[in-house]
């Protein structure tokens, strides 16, 4: 339960350092996507309950954030904690090779989302610009940052684990 | 049977979305309670987190040359120390005064349309998307579609707005596109933003008449016959026209006069083109005729 709410703190606070923070940074070309990373971490670390449940909350913010179709970001977030979340039987505390890797995927699979749906679709065809300019640098720069913050997770993952634990036991 | 249960409960969320985004695509109006209810949740957090990160920055920064500073000299150190944070706190005001004067002068420049002034708390973080939040909304007499300048040019349109907090989307997102004209000429044109122009940083110009007197360099303004756009807003300068394939049709790219690799404060415009037309309908019309190739 605890653990559910720090949870859902660190999500609202991801987006807040998303969209307030990076942008206005003027050396940074590229921000990471934290969300993505916390969506795809809780649902490899929790399974596909949790998976869904943080990837729908991240939607939602993100949707609400942008005007337009309301949902777009809700679906992709959804899945990907739910497609994530099915990898959980792999989840070993100490390996990072497989998170920097479904990393990579999901960036791809996000990216991707979004250029066929609202730039393919309206015939901007030059796919290799926007891998170039756009999904390229944000992969980089978000799997430095699950590298870095990856870590940090699983030790107040381990902590949050402790304390609850223990509130349990008393 | 777990995971069964969850095949189920992807399958219903995503009904849910599809159903959403078919919703909203016709009509987003009866969202608005809802994105204004969040709003009120996520503002503080979101202006404290912009305050705090530009006053972080800062510092950081301070300290970095205060490093160097130690370095070659221990013993002044406080004394320098103290100059510097002095320093910098005032060359930060002194900066932001000059760019209120700017806007201010602004201000005075386009006179006739009523102002009020904003700040940029929150910008899309991937390079998709050129949007961003302003700290202003309906309380503060913001509208959707109202204009919304900086540097003496047009930096976009506010799309959707929540009681204290409005989103804009800015000329050079992607799907943006403005109704404008050559200041001399009168040419009409089309302003489109597009992802790949903007990495040189200009914008697409396109729909002019083939036998359009458009010059490079020449100011371009958004049109008398744009139905959301206010007439007269300077865009920017044309740059590289040249006749389509089609010799039917001339294009080119745009050069804005907005910086928007380091916007900070806005200026909304608080009157709508749609009222205007209404209360003024004669004299825009004359104006549109005379601007007419």
């Amino acid at each position: 339960m605890r653990r559910d709410l720090v949870n859902l703190a660190f999500l609202i606070a991801a987006f807040a350092i998303q969209n307030c923070l990076f942008p206005f940074i003027p050396f940074l070309s590229a921000a990471p996507n934290l969300i993505l990373i916390l969506v795809f971490s809780y649902g490899f670390i929790y399974g596909q309950r949790s998976g869904m449940f943080y990837g729908f909350i991240a939607g939602l913010l993100m949707d609400l954030f942008y005007s337009g179709a309301f949902g777009f970001f809700t679906l992709i977030f959804v899945w990907i904690g739910f497609l994530n979340g099915r990898l959980s039987h792999y989840y070993y505390e100490n390996l990072i090779t497989l998170p920097l890797f479904l990393c990579m995927i999901n960036e791809l699979v996000y990216n991707l989302y979004i250029y066929i749906f609202r730039f393919f679709i309206r015939g901007k065809m030059n796919i290799l610009f926007y891998f170039k300019s756009i999904i390229l640098p944000e992969i980089i720069i978000t799997l430095l940052f699950t590298l870095l913050f990856y870590r940090f997770f699983l030790w107040y993952n381990r902590k949050l684990e402790v304390l609850d634990t223990k509130h349990a036991v008393n | 049977m777990n995971s069964k249960t969850n095949k189920i409960i992807l399958f219903v969320l995503s009904v849910v979305c599809f159903g959403m985004i078919a919703v909203t695509t016709l009509k987003d109006g009866w969202l608005t309670p809802f994105r204004t209810a969040v709003g009120y949740v996520l503002m503080p957090v979101q202006s404290g987190v912009n305050r705090v990160g530009r006053a972080l920055y800062d510092n950081i920064q301070n300290y970095e040359k205060l490093n160097t500073a130690l370095e070659d000299n221990k013993i002044l150190q406080e004394k320098i120390e103290q100059l510097s944070m002095e320093n910098t706190r005032l060359e930060g005001d002194q900066i932001e005064l000059v760019r209120l004067r700017k806007l201010y002068d602004m201000n005075q420049n386009y006179g006739q349309f009523h102002m009020t002034g904003a700040r940029i708390i929150a910008k899309d973080s991937g390079n998709w998307f050129h949007v961003f939040r302003i700290d202003k909304g309906t309380s503060d007499g913001i509208k959707p579609d109202m204009n919304v300048m900086a540097d003496g040019g047009l930096v976009g349109i506010v799309t959707d707005v929540g009681a204290n907090y409005a989103t804009v989307r800015a000329v050079i997102d992607d799907v943006s596109r403005v109704s404008a004209m050559a200041m001399d000429s009168g040419d009409t044109c089309i302003v489109s933003g597009d992802l790949e122009l903007n990495k040189s940083g200009k914008l697409k110009l396109g729909s002019m008449n083939a036998d359009a007197d458009i010059k490079e360099g020449e100011k371009i303004v958004t049109s008398n016959i744009s139905s959301k756009f206010l007439p007269g807003i300077l865009i920017g300068y044309a740059k590289d026209i040249s006749l389509d394939p089609s010799r039917l049709t001339k294009s080119g790219s745009l050069v804005p006069v907005v910086d928007f690799g380091n916007l900070q404060e806005v200026l909304v415009i608080t009157e709508l083109k749609s009222e205007m037309t209404e209360n003024s309908g004669n004299h825009t019309a004359s104006a549109g005729d005379a601007t007419q190739p």
